[in-house]
């Protein structure tokens, strides 16, 4: 379909007419995310969530967007004027130039790029600045704490991403229109590679280090330090209100909405699996927001389930455990690929290692909560003192 | 012609960000000046079709290492009020010499090397197999020796941290 036919054939029209319709699409997606998250965190802790504004609180999103937009929009006096106005666009820009290279079905993305997947985290590393603009420029040190948690959170958790979707990147090899390709950054020929079994059962593990940074790169639960309200006060964006605010609840929305769509296409098998290229383009968007919507729903799930880690823990689980594990991935996958062995021994040694892995850290955690013979320490003194 | 124009855009958007590091009286004003400019130099690779230079240039520079100068700044820096630091000091002089000579010697070897598969006007398509064979075949122990310095560089200023918090 090109929409530039109309006008003339100009290609930058057709661009053009896209990226509106993406955005309208996200601006109605991530409404309903708003709405989503309130009903299954409610559901979680036995509550009803919206119910008041239309039916069981469908149209909650839209009266919460109107009342933002009507807010006033404060500025603190010592705040750095051009630093904290500036702060929310940087944030959301980003996000949104990642919009256009994911392929919502076989000819529905904006642009095809041959460096998608590249482009993908390359863009996403700018996310940062804002967070930084909006915790150095509010002249608040609530703000300052958050961003710099922020900050240290994101640099470390991008390696461990980057190098999982690296493994999968790897190993995606195979027959194209006759053509043999041997890995590739193309998020469509990610898609078509996987049209008899998606990424998932070849690279469980680097699946389950892709998830775990991506709640990090979102600021979800159990990583939501950056933005933890019992400890610093909703972190870098506690200054700001009204439309400002609201630009960074929607830039976080919108990423994880993004981020959905791009995990389910690099390991869910985006539009493709099963049956995609066969049942045309209605099976196809319907796959992708199934997928995305499953993505969207797990992220809820362990936000509604999971306790925050200490800031510690957090960077010690990177930088001791993920980052070791997706190297040493890189370099099983490397072995495979050089000496051509076949993908079901790579999948069943992966499937193996992520056993071992979850199985670990599950031993870990439930060997961890035993506290029964420890004693707080005001109550040490307490018993010393009787 | 339209990405011509737009080329000399950035490029002056390029250059004013570069003398808004310089000149901005805060600290922080400079960082994102800098943020600015680096990314606007990954704009222009992207008019003259190199993409996986510009997407390496956003990743590297917007990305990582401006973040660690903003990540310094927050760390150092008081967090309320904002203090104007004067950056210039009396050795400004030198320091316009110093970007002058590097500014003529640069432009002196752009223009005076004849580079290879240089063409007018087209520029060439680079896809990333053709870097990545370059790099990893035809450079290869370069490519490993810079890994390991950069190894050694970190390892180094992980020692120097920790002797001075030994201490």
């Amino acid at each position: 379909m090109d929409f530039g036919q109309a006008f003339f054939g100009i290609a930058w029209i057709d661009a053009i007419i896209r990226v509106v319709i993406v955005v309208l699409v996200m601006t109605i997606v991530v409404v309903y995310l708003t709405y989503g998250e309130r009903k299954v965190v409610a559901r979680f802790q036995q509550r009803l969530g919206p119910t008041k504004t239309g039916r069981a609180g469908l149209l909650q999103g839209f009266a919460d967007a109107l009342k933002l937009v009507s807010k006033e929009d404060l500025r603190p006096r010592n705040a750095d004027r051009w630093v904290f106005e500036f702060a929310p666009f940087m944030t959301f820009i980003p996000v949104f130039t990642i919009l256009i290279v994911l392929p919502f079905a076989a000819d529905w993305g904006v642009r095809n790029l041959a460096l998608g997947v590249f482009f993908v985290f390359a863009i996403l590393g700018l996310n940062i600045v804002g967070i930084m603009m909006a915790g150095l420029g509010s002249g608040n040190k609530y703000a300052l704490l958050g961003g710099v948690r922020a900050a240290a959170q994101m640099i470390s958790y991008e390696i461990p991403l980057v190098l999982a979707l690296l493994a999968v990147v790897i190993v995606a090899r195979g027959e194209i229109d006759g053509v043999q390709i041997n890995g590739t950054l193309n998020l469509q020929e990610l898609i078509l590679l996987q049209e008899t079994r998606p990424f998932i059962l070849i690279q469980p593990l680097a699946f389950v280090i892709f998830f775990m940074a991506m709640l990090s790169e979102l600021h979800r639960a159990p990583f939501d330090i950056p933005v933890a309200e019992s400890e610093i006060v909703g972190g870098y964006f506690v200054e700001y209100s009204g439309i400002r605010w609201s630009m960074f609840q929607l830039s976080e929305y919108a990423s994880l909405w993004a981020f959905s769509i791009f995990g389910s296409v690099v390991f869910l098998g985006g539009w493709e699996f099963p049956m995609g290229s066969d049942w045309g383009w209605g099976w196809q968007l319907f796959l992708t927001g199934v997928k995305s919507l499953l993505f969207i729903f797990l992220v809820m799930w362990v936000r509604a389930t999971v306790p925050r880690l200490r800031i510690d823990q957090l960077m010690n689980f990177c930088w001791k455990v993920l980052i070791e594990v997706s190297f040493l991935l890189i370099i099983v996958n490397g072995v495979f690929v050089l000496y051509d062995w076949p993908e079901e021994i790579l999948a069943l040694v992966n499937w193996g290692a992520t056993v071992l892995f979850l199985g670990i850290l599950y031993y870990r955690g439930v060997r961890r909560a035993k506290t029964s013979d420890y004693v707080g320490t005001y109550r040490q003194e307490e018993m010393s003192l009787a | 012609m339209a990405t011509e124009v737009l080329w000399w855009l950035f490029a002056a958007v390029m250059v004013a960000s570069a003398i808004g590091v310089v000149a901005a009286r805060s600290i922080i004003h400079s960082a994102i000046f800098l943020i600015i400019s680096l990314g606007v130099v990954g704009a222009m690779y992207l008019f003259l079709t190199v993409e996986f230079l510009a997407l390496v240039q956003f990743l590297i520079y917007g990305g990582a290492v401006t973040v660690l100068i903003l990540l310094a700044l927050m760390l150092t820096r008081m967090a309320t009020g904002d203090e104007r630091m004067i950056v210039n000091g009396p050795q400004a002089p030198f320091g316009f010499l110093v970007a002058g000579v590097l500014a003529v010697i640069l432009v002196g070897v752009a223009f005076g090397t004849s580079w290879r598969g240089d063409v007018d006007d087209l520029p060439a398509n680079i896809s990333i197999h053709q870097v990545s064979e370059v790099m990893f075949m035809n450079f290869g122990a370069p490519f490993i020796f810079v890994a390991v310095l950069l190894l050694v560089a970190l390892v180094g200023a992980i020692i120097l941290a920790r002797q001075e918090d030994a201490e």
